[in-house]
């Protein structure tokens, strides 16, 4: 009885791994909308706009670019990046209590 | 539905755009200030002069300001009696351009001020923007 238990709980943290194929096969399976997949695409984006960043600092440096549409361009990126990072933090600590639940 | 606060920045934006424009208008004026014409009696340096427009931004739906036209000052030459110098008619006068230095500089502390106010708009909203992100922040 006590393996039982344990192989359980084992089946429980199977479908909790982030595995990509587990993934598509349970979220997707279920019809829900996959976080994970959010925050992925979402910290594309967040990467795309700091390479903006980084390349309208390089334009300033070069002066080709006013000096305000680069801070506006960094700052941009800075912002999206602590969006993204505080919105992880969110999603690994809710992961976190789900681990923690009593079972 | 555009973000107000990120709509609050692009418009400062257009605003620091705008004056700085100013800003250089002015110092092409200070710097001609006693810029004459190059053949016996020719006109001198004309002071130009620099006007605003608001233009309806649609994607944040809100108006931008930008420069309308940048213009010449009509007003008359300043006449200087000067044999010597090449520009000088045959009667020895010599036209001056129509720039008050005075006056340019007061109008770039206005531009200073206004770039400023601009400035500290700016500042707040992303301030603010700040502030609103770090709520999700554990304290």
């Amino acid at each position: 009885m006590a393996i039982d238990g344990i192989s359980a709980v084992g089946a429980i943290g199977k479908s909790l791994e982030l595995t990509p194929a587990n993934r598509t096969g349970t979220v997707a399976a279920t019809g829900q909308s996959g976080l994970v997949d959010a925050i992925g695409k979402a910290f594309n984006d967040a990467v795309g706009q700091v390479q903006a960043g980084e390349a309208a600092s390089i334009q300033g440096l070069q002066g080709g670019m006013p000096a305000y549409k680069v801070v506006d361009a960094v700052m941009g990126a800075q912002r999206t990046l602590q969006s993204m990072l505080a919105i992880r933090d969110k999603a690994v600590s809710a992961y976190q209590e789900i681990s923690r639940m009593q079972i | 539905m555009v973000d107000p606060l990120q709509s609050t920045l692009r418009i400062a934006g257009s605003g620091l755009e705008a004056q700085s424009v100013r800003l250089r208008i002015i110092s092409e004026n200070i710097a001609n200030a006693e810029s004459t014409g190059d053949t016996p009696g020719a006109d001198p340096y004309v002071r130009q002069t620099i006007s605003f427009d608001n233009v309806l931004d649609r994607s944040i739906n809100a108006p931008l300001v930008r420069v309308r036209t940048i213009g010449r000052d009509d007003a008359p030459f300043k006449i200087e009696h000067d044999p010597g110098n090449p520009a000088a008619d045959s009667g020895g006068f010599v036209k001056l351009p129509n720039v008050d230095v005075l006056t340019e500089l007061a109008d770039m502390r206005e531009a200073n001020r206004t770039y400023e106010a601009n400035l500290q708009v700016a500042k707040q909203s992303a301030e603010l923007l700040g502030m609103t992100v770090s709520l999700l922040k554990d304290a």
